[in-house]
């Protein structure tokens, strides 16, 4: 699977607080079908880190991992 | 009012520990939260090793004659009660006072929201409505060396009363740093992570673009902590005493309310907001309103609880516990359990 993938979801968390942009990641990738693909915006700095780093630890995939603009990330999660 | 001299050093220690608090993401709310909501684990290896850092660094400077130890007295009850109420506030207001403070540099809404909460808890639980809570608390429930029978021992503030894990067995304190810093950096050295994120990038962007290294942070938190305590000479680093300071001057008109904290806790955002800016992390954003209320609430819990208890996560974890005083171990542990507790109901049922 290319970097490049489209996501099947989009999960929009900018505005959200320490720790909702990760709780919600963990839960929409609970509720997708494996080989999905996820795509998180965020706006959080420390959770634009974490999220790849305890997704991979849970088993997902992250296909990618960037800084989209000002303060924003965008994040790809191959659901395992 | 205070010297101009120490003004200006608070304001600086600010300004360099908000750069390190931003890069670093140093928060111990999510240190603490993150072990059981997410099995994470990176910020709290840099809240430990800050810790064996100012302890290994507080004792050396006490024992050159630099500094003399500043441990708080124990007020059980406060630090039971105060700890565990600031530790649920922390989870609510989505940061600890530290964390709260750089968040606002960041430009996040939500964390300014939670610091009006803070500063407005602290004033009624100081000198407002729950006034007498406080002091029926602390004077009913403290301990000191004279109720034990001991002395302050060695490298302590004269006249101090306090109690540390030295004095109360009677022990040298190089002792037990020496057994609880090895112990922490064993466990830190045998748990630094098998896999290893390599970041590439230049010495420039490794500093001012990318996320630090947890033991990077650790180091930068611990030597603030050590400049802190030579530049103030009468304690290390604190964050919600600084942000009280700042209110009850600004409603009293009496500027000698403000402290050296006060300066500090204004340096912290004006670094962080360099941090930020420098790294193309700074936008003002807000969550939704009721997620604001939540903040607001979890800010003026921790206003509360760091009065009733005598300090914030940083006052006690950062700065106390590296002194060995059994008020900030103590302090420190409630404030934990509140965060756990209220982790557990939030984010992990169901």
């Amino acid at each position: 699977m290319s970097a490049d993938a489209k996501p099947n979801e989009v999960l929009d968390v900018r505005g959200e607080v320490c720790p909702y942009p990760d709780v919600k990641t963990q839960k929409k990738l609970k509720s997708m079908k494996s080989g999905e693909v996820l795509e998180v915006i965020v706006d959080y700095p420390l959770s634009a880190e974490r999220i790849p780093r305890s997704m991979e630890k849970l088993g997902h995939k992250v296909l990618k991992a960037d800084k989209t603009g000002t303060g924003e990330w965008k994040i790809l999660i191959k659901v395992k | 009012m205070i010297e101009q001299s120490l003004m200006v050093s608070g304001l600086i220690v600010g300004v360099i520990f908000g750069f390190v608090l931003q890069r670093g993401r140093f928060c111990m709310n999510s240190a603490f939260r993150d072990i059981i909501v997410m099995k994470e684990y990176t910020l709290l290896k840099a809240v430990a090793l800050a810790i064996v850092v100012q302890m290994i660094g507080f004792h050396f400077i006490a024992t050159m004659g630099w500094i003399q130890l500043n441990p708080k007295p124990l007020y059980w009850g406060a630090m039971i009660f105060g700890g565990f109420i600031f530790g649920i506030g922390m989870v609510l207001a989505a940061g600890c006072a530290s964390g709260t403070t750089y968040r606002v540099g960041e430009g996040m809404m939500g964390s300014f929201v939670a610091l009006l909460g803070l500063m407005i808890g602290g004033l009624i639980t100081s000198g407002g409505a729950l006034k007498e809570l406080t002091s029926y608390l602390q004077s009913n429930t403290a301990v000191t060396t004279a109720d034990l029978g001991i002395t302050a021992g060695p490298l302590i503030r004269e006249g101090s009363t306090s109690l540390t894990l030295a004095n109360v067995f009677s022990l040298d304190p190089w002792i037990f740093v020496v057994i609880i810093a090895a112990v922490i950096l064993a466990v830190l050295i045998w748990k630094r992570g098998g896999k290893q994120t390599k970041a590439e990038g230049t010495l420039y962007e490794k500093i001012f673009k990318m996320g630090w290294n947890w033991w990077v942070t650790g180091i930068a938190v611990g030597i603030v902590g050590i400049m802190a305590f030579l530049a103030l000479q009468t304690y290390a680093l604190g964050i919600s005493g600084g942000w009280f300071g700042f209110l009850n001057a600004l409603v009293t008109g009496d500027p000698n309310k403000l402290n050296w904290f006060t300066f500090l806790v204004i340096g912290v955002v004006i670094g962080a907001a360099i941090a930020a800016i420098i790294a193309g992390e700074f936008k003002l954003r807000a969550p939704d309103a009721r997620r604001l209320l939540q903040q607001f609430i979890g800010g003026l819990m921790m206003g509360i609880g760091a009065v009733i208890g005598t300090a914030c996560n940083i006052g006690h974890i950062l700065t106390g516990i590296p002194q060995l005083a059994l008020s900030s171990i103590l302090g420190g542990i409630f404030i934990i359990l509140g965060c756990w507790t209220t982790a557990y109901i939030m984010f992990m049922r169901g």
